[in-house]
């Protein structure tokens, strides 16, 4: 056999060299070639959704309102001109805005508190071994469960001034009097307890997503781990503050985010209950914006007022999700 | 005296395209007009789909009456009706919805908030079909154009307006030798009177429509004025709004409890219905809550005329419904069509709401009128018409006055005061906001 046709000669040559450059060519080029690249690539692919999901369902519509908030854009008019910070300053000069803003605040703050409160000790006993744990487990989310408009409406008939099933129950325990009574509460009618009838509805309407999301996590603590705090001699509130709440604080803040989120930008009960009176004494952010951005058509006003959530809500955020950073790292 | 000289037409102008085009108008407009005459709707719009928004009505038979009505109409005519029903608080954010995607509804519903100033520029002018109603039916009443009228075009079409009377219980006035509350004054005795005797009076002082409309009854009674005549100009600030809320405060003081800063729409039905109020100021819902729930109670009330200020002014404020077209509605001839259909009816739907819907057209107004001409009781809500208004009157129902009743200004002003604010505190505060909301609307 000639060396030419040992190694196949030149025409082989040539053609071995066009079968490794064909090869070449379809090998991933650049920071692509490696495994690790490939599966980073991969990663990316499947987040793709969801990231498209944010942008386009989250991102644009935000971005659409601060274009909104920049400009004298109303229902009725579809070219909309760019006016600066008219629209944040408009709200700033009004007293129903601070007022709005204020309540919000209070509202969140108060509601929070009592949904942590009643969530937490709801999650105890439904941690509890006793009969009908199921079923109990199931009924606490009805109120969650139900249609907002639903639930609201029954509260407001038992918050009514003459027919209140409430104020007829105090009656009948003697705590206060009969219906035109000095005593008799006027639950929607009077400034502080018609915002705190409001915030009543929000912590019976979430607290047992609260108590839910708290189950959740207290099941997931090992039984070993508060076994030995128990042995070490701690108390039940000792086990809680520094055995459960630092292994389950991802979903605590998690939830409590979620929870604020939601809170801050209801606009429902307050709006199905009193529509933000008396004298505008249970008006809150949402309210205010959809009065004056939807109701009165002035889009870009109800978008300014829209946007203050926004501050209130980012430094929350922020300190939260590093906060779980800090504990992943 | 000179002879009247030939126009000079300049015939080169006329190109065959514009000539093609206005005459083309002149018959569209002509054969249109000829229909509306003769109440025959053109072969065009058969095979076609109208889609109408509707609200809920609060008497639930004028909602069934209503879609057998434009079913029937849609069958003779070949055209496929569909009603939508939500409740009237949503139709502003539907309406927004609706204009920003540029579809939707053909025919859309208003009621208290009438947003046709707002979006006229995207509406079908409807004076053709305003005209040949107005023609027909002796024309419209005056505050009917209030409504719907932009630079002198009907952008919406006026059907039904619901009036807010006094209803009071005339056995409780009789039995205290109380006089029938003609005037606010007498209104006030009465509830001074009886209050003490558990029978108090009742007007919202909350954030709700009758708020709204029962507070500017009593002001624009006392002779104030919302707005001028252009409705570019606040005229709140007067000796009259001070004077009504000096008013307002004693009769709160005297003859309300604090429940009314709680009260919606239907609280004062039930509040008389529950044989406990001695008169309230509301739309006849709560005379027909009564009828059904309490026929004692309902036997002795009593409708009166609204009460005349201390000028011997009487102005009521009514809550009023208007219907309008899209621009970018494929269906506008059907729509004018059912509409012209509908307001040639509107007796009909009077009928069907128990007498609740008053027309806005003059010609109806013709004695007895239906329902509320054969019952003693009602008959009074056929002189009502002369002293009808609406919000922002004199003036018209203008975008800033929209806001000003979306963010409730004005029942707030009278709210301050009865929860004990300075009179001048109050006025200071609502002309700050008036004046505020005014200005962002100017503002270019």
């Amino acid at each position: 056999m000639s060396e030419g046709q040992h190694s196949g000669g030149p025409d082989a040559v040539g053609a071995r060299a066009a079968a490794v450059s064909v090869v070449s060519s379809t090998r991933p080029s650049g920071w692509f070639r490696s495994q690790t690249s490939r599966r980073l690539a991969f990663g990316y692919l499947l987040l793709a959704p969801a990231v498209l999901y944010v942008l386009l369902l989250v991102g644009a519509p935000f971005l659409f309102s601060i274009y909104l908030a920049l400009s004298d854009a109303n229902v009725g008019d579809p070219v909309a001109s760019f006016v600066g910070l008219e629209n944040f300053r408009a709200a700033l000069e009004s007293d129903v805005f601070y007022i709005a803003l204020r309540n919000s605040i209070l509202f969140t703050v108060v509601a929070a508190i009592f949904k942590g409160l009643l969530g937490t000790t709801l999650a105890f006993l439904l941690l509890q071994p006793f009969r009908g744990k199921k079923l109990i487990r199931g009924l606490v989310v009805i109120p969650f469960t139900l249609p907002i408009t639903i639930s609201v409406l029954s509260w407001k008939w038992m918050y009514d001034s003459q027919f209140s099933v409430i104020n007829w129950f105090l009656s009948r325990l003697g705590l206060i009097g009969s219906y035109g009574s000095p005593d008799w509460p006027i639950w929607l009618g009077e400034p502080y307890l018609a915002l705190s009838a409001c915030i009543i509805v929000n912590v019976w309407r979430t607290f047992p997503f609260s108590a839910i999301v708290l189950l959740a996590g207290f099941t997931s603590v090992p039984n070993e781990i508060l076994d030995a705090a128990r042995v070490d001699g701690t108390s039940f509130f000792q086990r809680f503050r520094y055995v459960v709440v630092p292994m389950i604080a991802p979903i605590l803040l998690i939830g409590f985010l979620f929870d604020t989120v939601f809170t801050l930008s209801d606009l429902s009960i307050v709006y199905l209950l009193t529509q933000g009176g008396p004298a505008n004494a249970t008006k809150i952010l949402p309210v205010l914006a959809y009065q004056i951005g939807i109701q009165a058509g002035a889009l870009g006003r109800g978008a300014a007022i829209a946007l203050f959530l926004f501050p209130l809500l980012l430094p929350l955020m922020i300190l939260m999700l590093r906060n779980l950073k800090r504990r992943e790292d | 005296m000179s002879d009247p000289q030939p126009v000079q037409t300049d015939h080169a102008s006329v190109s065959r395209r514009r000539f093609l085009k206005i005459a083309g108008g002149g018959v569209a407009g002509s054969s249109l007009l000829t229909m509306l005459e003769a109440r025959q709707a053109p072969a065009q719009i058969r095979g076609t789909t109208l889609r109408i928004l509707q609200w809920s009505h609060f008497i639930p038979a004028y909602d069934a009456w209503y879609d057998k009505f434009a079913k029937e109409w849609g069958d003779k005519n070949g055209v496929k009706v569909r009603v939508d029903h939500i409740p009237h608080l949503e139709i502003p954010a539907r309406m927004a919805a609706e204009f920003a995607a540029g579809s939707g509804h053909d025919i859309i519903y208003n009621g208290s908030s009438i947003l046709t100033r707002l979006y006229y520029k995207n509406l079908v002018d409807l004076s053709d079909v305003a005209d040949a109603a107005g023609k027909k039916y002796g024309g419209w009443i005056p505050s009917a154009r209030t409504l719907v009228e932009v630079e002198g075009r009907f952008y919406g079409l006026p059907l039904f307006y619901i009036l807010l009377p006094m209803l009071y219980r005339k056995d409780l006035f009789d039995a205290n030798n109380l006089k029938a509350p003609d005037t606010w004054e007498l209104a006030r005795v009465a509830a001074r009177t009886l209050k003490p005797k558990g029978h108090p009076t009742g007007i919202q002082l909350s954030q709700c429509a009758d708020a709204n409309l029962n507070w500017r009854s009593l002001f624009f009674s006392f002779g104030g004025q919302e707005a001028d005549a252009s409705g570019e100009n606040i005229l709140i600030d007067s000796k009259e709004l001070r004077e009504a809320l000096r008013f307002s405060k004693a009769l709160f003081d005297e003859g309300m409890t604090a429940e009314v800063f709680s009260w919606d729409d239907a609280s004062d039905n039930r509040f008389l219905a529950s044989g406990v109020g001695c008169w309230i100021h509301d739309a006849i819902s709560a005379y027909r809550t009564t009828e059904d729930t309490n026929p004692p109670v309902f036997k002795n009330t009593v409708i009166a005329l609204e009460p005349q200020g201390p000028g011997g002014k009487r102005v009521s404020v009514a809550a009023p419904n208007v219907w309008m077209v899209w621009k970018f509605s494929k269906n506008q001839q059907a729509a004018k069509e059912f509409l012209a259909h509908l307001i040639d009816n509107d007796i009909e739907g009077m009928n069907q709401s128990r007498g609740y819907n008053m027309p806005y057209l003059n010609d109806r107004y013709q004695k007895p009128m239906p329902v509320i001409g054969t019952d003693p009781k009602m008959q009074i809500l056929q002189d009502f018409p002369k002293i009808v208004a609406f919000y922002g009157h004199p003036g018209p129902s203008t975008t800033p006055i929209q806001e000003v009743v979306n963010t409730f200004v004005f029942p707030d002003i009278f709210t301050k005061v009865a929860r004990g604010e300075s009179i001048d505190a109050a006025v200071k505060w609502g002309v700050g906001e008036y004046r505020r909301i005014y200005a962002k609307h100017k503002r270019p």
